[in-house]
This record gives structure tokens, C-alpha cells and sequence, in this order.
């Protein structure tokens, strides 16, 4: 058992500040909370400053992922969350692994150097209006034409659609199989003629989008894998994603916003012994929840696939999150209901009111905590189907 | 950071485990709990063995292992409800060991390995806070009154926290007539006992150092004491679940019963990396108070949560003195309160909370 961190992580770490500390500026923060992280010149130069830094290749590296340091991954996750910063999306910490481990050589050509240098963004095309835990029942179809896939369907929480340059699109491609074994997976470029994409705003002030596919065609070579074998690779994409949903980063950061603003702001508020007990309850949970993290990044670091891990730390997080917001506007009494619009008047200028409009989402992407919990029970303690 | 267990510690922590499963009937355990009696049965094994000096310095003929070892000794101990006072003794000696007076523990230090030395550490006063200390010996003799004595009763010494000259300091008092108990009957049902000292002879073995050290080993044992008694209960309430039928299935298979076992093992698995890494950090002399006040308040409040969901799916069958399942939630719950309370840790963790904090190195 080893609970120190080795002085090349902390190095990498203050590397990663140091970037941090260059490039944070209050532009680059409001380009960010306008485009919700999806673009604008700041957030370019941003990201090609990661990849041509070497930042991107050493924590989310394409080829043969699992040869990569997880703990790099978790601590540049962690500070760029901490942080505010746009560290990139799906299309790198769950996209590119993926496409690297399952894609075509030529896949790997086309798409990999993109993914890379930050040019390319891919929009998930998973669920549907009558698929979401269930995602296996999807209906979205695609047909074998000649050299040619031709996709119609509808997808929903396709996020990032409107500003992708392609969607990972999961369609049946078998309607006689059984349902996890009749799904494909395709690369569709955004602009290809008949995608159409309608935006749906959110209450937390950005927007998802509705996705809409009339007689798409793709060719062969944007076949992921083999036909029909499409659900390992989406339950490997999945998997990612919930390394990244898990990180701990932001909610860390909350916590610290909340006590500095009281400090600074109502300090007789902050000498509560009620105020200062709840604070340390939720300082607890946040040990606690890092822990699940660190529990899953020491099974990725170990050659391993975090199954029950990847679970609880996405479960923990995520409700943490919420429980943190809902906490952090109680504490703030009325002036919680300010929103970042309000300018100075708005505590730490909105952004835990914005946490509480934004913590649902965590809750139920990337796989339902309800799911999570049945993974838990099903491959962490073996409970029987 | 890596949480895997080196070969060394995987020995120790199987050879341990086979030895209780083996050699510690529970029926033993149900027998000692009525008698009000330790396991002298299993104490004499435990010396034998040298699992009890795992952790002590090599120059009393300890193995000079860490706390991390102390830890899955006691964790062990804790899965099987044993009844031994392996927590105390290892509090009293390597608080001794690291912040008191070495010379004088040696002595006691040897005759604790050999088995023939019990001491005990006698620390809370009446009055329900733990921060008050008012005893304090004059001319070398000791009156007044701890409460709450782990073990009391087959103690042959107290390590007794007492003020020296105003500063905290520990005493060692050997057991002889002057030490009056009252045996009580606490949750847990292991020994414990309200202790008058009647001009008892103590000795200065250690300053305030050790004195707090004291208090902070205490404290990290009974984190793991409540996390074995957790991980226990998870553990039988999975095999539970996986074979009681319902409805014509396990009802392990019932989402409702999964979701709750979900949640037992995520409290447990969080408080297990909050008591290591606590214990470790603790061990190289980083571990803050306020650190270890979280791990603690983390397994004080995950014994009572697991235990009280394992009792929700086992039912009826859960409660029966007959099944195992009530020594983990009445010890857990014991070992909850003992030595800081979810909510003593908490208010201790109050403090320093504008204190900016390095999220990656623990609280």
C-alpha cells in the first residue's frame, strides 16, 4: 500500500498549473461559460496549446491507451477542473481511445491526427427518445448499400451536435438479432446531407440538441469495427466517459468557492457552529468521494478495466455534486438565487447556483446511477442476476 | 499510489485471517460476551504468533512494520468480533515507541509480547468531554476517577493521561488494590469498565507528545475496528442475499436489495482508503489531527450505515443472537463512539476549515 505521490506526478502536476496559470485569463473563462466549452478563437488556441504541449498525448494517449499513466490522466482531469478550464470533451478521453483500440488502420489515419490537434469534435449519437438506460433497444436503422451505410433515425441528447464535426452514431444494423447483437457504430460527418440538428435548451443555460437522420449515406469505411458489433464498443466508450464524469476537480472547487465567499463576505455567517458543521460534513464526503476516484484511477493504473469501481466513483460523484450545490444555496440563504447575469451582486458571481442547475445532468449521463448501482451489485459483489 | 497489498502484508493479513476462521468459533465469542470476559485463549495465540508485535519497534522484538500492518492485524480481529485488547496494548506501546518514553516502555514492552503485560490506555474523564483532564498525581500517586476502560478488568497496567505540572502527560499504573471497577454493559459487549484510582503509584512515562499520541493511535484503531465490523457485515449480507429466496428468486437479484448493497459497499470501500491512507501517513509522521479526525469520522458513520442496511436485508433472521450478524452492528456501533463519535470528529474538523487545503494530499 502506497498513498504518496512519486515526485514526477507532482512535477507533472506543477506543469500542468503552470499552463493553467498562463492561459486562464477572464476572456478565455467568459468564451467559455458563453459556448458552454463547445468553441471560439480563445478555446482554440487553448487546446492547440495542450496537444502541441504534449499534454493531450500524455494523458489521453490514442495509441495503446493502456500504456498510458492513468494518474496523469487523473491529475490533469482533476486541476482543469478545479480550475474552470476547458480541457477537452468526450472527443478525447472517450472517442479517440476508443477509435484507437477499435478503429481501421485507415480510420486510425483519417481521424486520430484531428482528435489530436483538437480539429475534429464528435457529438454522441447513442440514445433516442425511446432508448436511454435501455440503450440497447435503439432503433435508429442503417442499410448496406453497395459500398454505402444508409442511416434513418432519430437521436436525443445528441450535446455538442450543433458545433461537431461528426457524430458517433450507433444504429441497428440487424433488426433480427438479438437487440445487444444487431448495432453497429458509424463516424457521420455533422454536415453530411440529411443530418438535421434541433437544438433544445436546457435549464442550466446551454443547450442539447434532438438529432435527425433522412436517408444518410456513409461509406463502408466509416464502419467501426465489424458489422453488428457495436455494443462492446459502446460499453468500452462508456466506460471512459465515467473516469471523466467521476473526476472530483469541480466539486472541489465548489466547496472552495463556497467557504472563501463566506469568509470574505459573511464571515459572521461563516462562525456559524451550524454553517461551520455542515461545511465539514461535506468536506468529509469529498475525501470520501476522491477516494472512490482514486480507488478507480489505481485499477486503470494497474493494467485493469474498473468495472464496480468506475461505478461507484461516477454514483459518488455525481450525487456529491448535487448535494453540494443544494447545500452551498442553502447556506447563502436568499442571495443563492443569483445568477451569474446579476454581476456583483451574484455570490462567487453565480457560479454555485449555476452547479445547482447543472447537477441533474450528472446524475443520469453517461449511464443512470440506478444502472451504476446494479453494475455494483453485479460485477463488484457478484449478487446474482 | 497504489492500494494493492505487498506480499509481506498478504501473508500476514491470510495467515491471520485463516488462523481466526479456524481456531475462533463464534460460539466462543457468544460465550465470552456472556461471561463479561476476554479471550485469553486467543490473546496467548496472538503473542505466540508475533502478530502482536507486527508493528513495534525491532528493538523490543517487534517486527518493525508499519501502522498499516497494525491495521490489518486489528481489521481482521474486527471481522471475526473478536474479544482481545490487541487495539489498547498496540495504542499504549506505540504511542511509548514514538513519543514517550522509550527506556521506561521496553520493559513492558517485552513482558507485552511475552503476554504477561496488558496495558491499557485510561484516558476519558466524567463529564462527557473528551478534551477535559483534570487528574493529575500528587507525589506519585494517582486519585480520581477514567471512565470508559477498555479492558479494564484483565489490564495488568492503565496508561493513564493525567495533568503533570499543568502540561498533559501519560502515567503507567500497574494494577493492584487501590484500582477499584465498575464493570459496565456496553453495546459492544466486550469489557469496559469506570475506574477509580485510590492513591494508586503512577509513573511519568511520557509527555504531552505521547499523550495526544495516544489519543490519535486510539482513535486510528478504532477507524479500523469499525470498518472491519462494516466490511464483515457487507460480506455476509452478500452470501445472504445470494442465497435467501423470495418470490421464487435470490433476493440479491431485486434491484431494491442490489441498490442497498450498492451503497454498503461504496461507504466501505471509501472509508477503507480514508483509515489506510491515514494510517500510513500516520506512520511516516504527516498525518495532521484533523486528517485523522475525518478518516475516523468516515467509519463512524460507515459501521452504523452498513450494518443497519445489512439488518434491513436480512430481516427477522438478522436480529437473532443466533446469526452472526449482531456482533458486527453492536461492536460497530461501539467502536463508533469510541475514541471520537462522527460527530466529535466532525466538530474537531470544524477547525481550520478556511485553511486552504491540498485536495491531492488528503484532508
Amino acid at each position: 500500500m502506497e498513498f504518496t505521490w512519486p515526485a514526477e506526478h507532482l512535477a507533472f502536476r506543477d506543469e500542468v498549473r503552470a499552463l493553467i496559470r498562463e492561459w486562464r485569463t477572464p476572456e478565455l473563462l467568459e468564451e467559455y461559460a458563453k459556448s458552454y466549452g463547445a468553441d471560439g478563437p480563445l478555446l482554440r488556441g487553448f487546446r492547440a496549446a495542450l496537444a502541441e504541449r504534449g499534454f493531450l498525448e500524455r494523458c489521453f494517449p490514442l495509441e495503446n491507451a493502456a500504456a498510458g499513466d492513468s494518474w496523469l490522466q487523473f491529475l490533469f482531469v482533476e486541476e482543469m477542473e478545479y480550475w474552470g478550464m476547458p480541457y477537452g470533451n468526450l472527443t478525447w478521453t472517450s472517442i479517440g481511445p476508443t477509435l484507437s483500440r477499435f478503429g481501421t488502420e485507415d480510420q486510425k489515419r483519417r481521424y486520430l491526427p484531428g482528435i489530436r490537434d483538437g480539429s475534429l469534435c464528435f457529438a454522441l449519437g447513442y440514445s433516442e427518445p425511446n432508448a436511454g438506460s435501455d440503450l440497447a433497444s435503439l432503433r435508429t436503422k442503417a442499410v448496406r448499400v453497395g459500398d454505402e451505410w444508409v442511416i434513418d433515425g432519430q437521436k436525443i441528447w445528441t450535446s455538442l451536435a450543433d458545433v461537431a464535426t461528426h457524430i458517433w452514431l450507433a444504429a441497428r444494423t440487424d433488426p433480427d438479432a438479438p437487440k445487444h447483437q444487431g448495432i453497429s457504430l458509424f463516424i457521420v460527418p455533422r454536415t453530411a446531407p440529411g443530418v438535421r440538428v434541433r437544438p433544445l435548451q436546457a435549464m442550466y443555460g446551454g443547450h442539447t440538441n434532438e438529432t435527425f437522420y433522412d436517408g444518410v449515406r456513409v461509406p463502408h469505411a466509416d464502419l467501426v469495427g465489424a458489422p453488428n458489433q457495436g455494443w462492446p464498443i459502446i460499453m468500452h466508450a462508456l466506460n471512459f466517459e465515467r473516469v471523466a464524469l467521476a473526476a472530483t476537480g469541480a466539486l472541489a472547487r465548489l466547496f472552495d468557492e463556497l467557504v472563501a465567499w463566506l469568509a470574505a463576505e459573511r464571515p459572521a455567517k461563516l462562525a456559524d457552529p451550524l454553517v461551520r458543521r455542515k461545511l465539514a460534513e461535506l468536506e468529509l464526503d469529498l475525501h470520501e468521494h476522491r477516494a472512490l476516484a482514486q480507488r478507480n484511477a489505481w485499477i486503470i493504473a494497474r493494467g485493469g478495466t474498473p468495472i464496480a469501481e468506475a461505478s461507484m466513483a461516477k454514483v459518488s460523484g455525481t450525487e456529491l455534486r448535487a448535494r453540494i450545490a443544494n447545500t452551498a444555496l442553502d447556506l447563502l440563504g436568499r442571495e443563492g438565487v443569483l445568477s451569474r447575469e446579476n454581476g456583483d451582486l451574484a455570490p462567487a458571481e453565480g457560479r454555485l447556483e449555476f452547479a445547482y442547475r447543472i447537477a441533474p445532468i450528472f446524475r443520469f449521463g453517461g449511464g443512470t446511477n440506478e444502472i451504476m448501482r446494479d453494475i455494483i451489485a453485479a460485477a463488484g459483489l457478484r449478487l446474482p442476476r | 499510489m497504489d492500494l494493492t497489498l505487498d506480499t509481506t502484508q498478504t501473508l500476514l493479513r491470510d495467515s491471520v485471517r485463516a488462523y481466526l476462521e479456524a481456531e475462533l468459533p463464534f460460539e466462543r465469542i457468544r460465550a465470552l460476551e456472556r461471561e463479561g470476559r476476554s479471550d485469553d485463549v486467543l490473546w496467548k495465540a496472538l503473542c505466540a504468533q508475533g502478530w502482536l508485535g507486527v508493528p513495534l519497534p525491532e528493538t523490543w522484538g517487534g517486527g518493525g512494520a508499519s501502522l498499516v500492518e497494525a491495521g490489518l492485524v486489528l481489521e481482521e480481529l474486527a471481522k471475526r468480533a473478536a474479544i482481545v485488547p490487541a487495539a489498547e496494548v498496540l495504542a499504549c506501546l506505540l504511542a511509548l515507541a514514538r513519543a514517550g518514553d522509550p527506556e521506561s516502555a521496553a520493559a513492558l514492552a517485552r513482558d507485552a509480547l511475552a503476554g504477561s503485560a496488558v496495558p491499557v490506555p485510561a484516558c476519558l474523564e466524567p463529564g462527557g468531554d473528551p478534551r477535559r483532564l483534570d487528574l493529575a498525581p500528587r507525589g506519585g500517586l494517582l486519585h480520581g476517577e477514567k471512565r470508559f476502560v477498555d479492558y479494564a478488568e484483565s489490564a495488568t497496567h492503565h496508561l493513564v493521561s493525567a495533568r503533570d505540572g499543568g502540561e498533559p502527560a501519560l502515567f503507567l499504573v500497574a494494577r493492584d488494590a487501590t484500582i477499584s471497577r465498575r464493570p459496565l454493559r456496553a453495546i459492544g459487549r466486550t469489557p469496559q469498565a469506570h475506574v477509580r484510582y485510590a492513591g494508586s503509584r503512577a509513573t511519568r512515562v511520557g509527555g504531552a507528545g505521547a499523550c495526544r499520541e495516544l489519543g490519535l493511535l486510539s482513535r486510528l484503531f478504532a477507524a479500523v475496528q469499525c470498518l472491519g465490523a462494516a466490511q464483515a457485515a457487507l460480506d455476509q449480507t452478500v452470501r445472504y442475499a445470494s442465497v435467501r429466496v423470495q418470490f421464487g428468486r435470490a433476493i440479491g437479484s431485486f434491484q431494491a436489495v442490489k441498490h442497498h448493497a450498492a451503497n454498503m459497499a461504496m461507504r466501505v470501500e471509501a472509508s477503507r482508503f480514508l483509515v489506510y491512507e491515514a494510517l500510513a501517513a500516520h506512520s511516516r509522521g504527516e498525518a495532521t489531527p484533523r486528517r485523522i479526525a475525518l478518516a475516523k469520522a468516515s467509519a463512524s458513520r460507515t459501521a452504523p450505515e452498513v450494518t443497519l442496511l445489512a439488518h434491513q436485508i436480512h430481516g427477522g433472521n438478522g436480529v437473532i443472537e443466533e446469526n452472526d450478524l449482531y456482533f458486527f452492528t453492536l461492536r460497530g456501533k461501539d467502536r463508533s463512539l469510541a475514541w471520537g463519535s462522527t460527530e466529535e470528529c466532525l466538530a474537531e474538523a470544524c477547525e481550520g476549515l478556511e485553511r486552504p487545503r491540498d485536495w491531492l494530499h488528503g484532508a
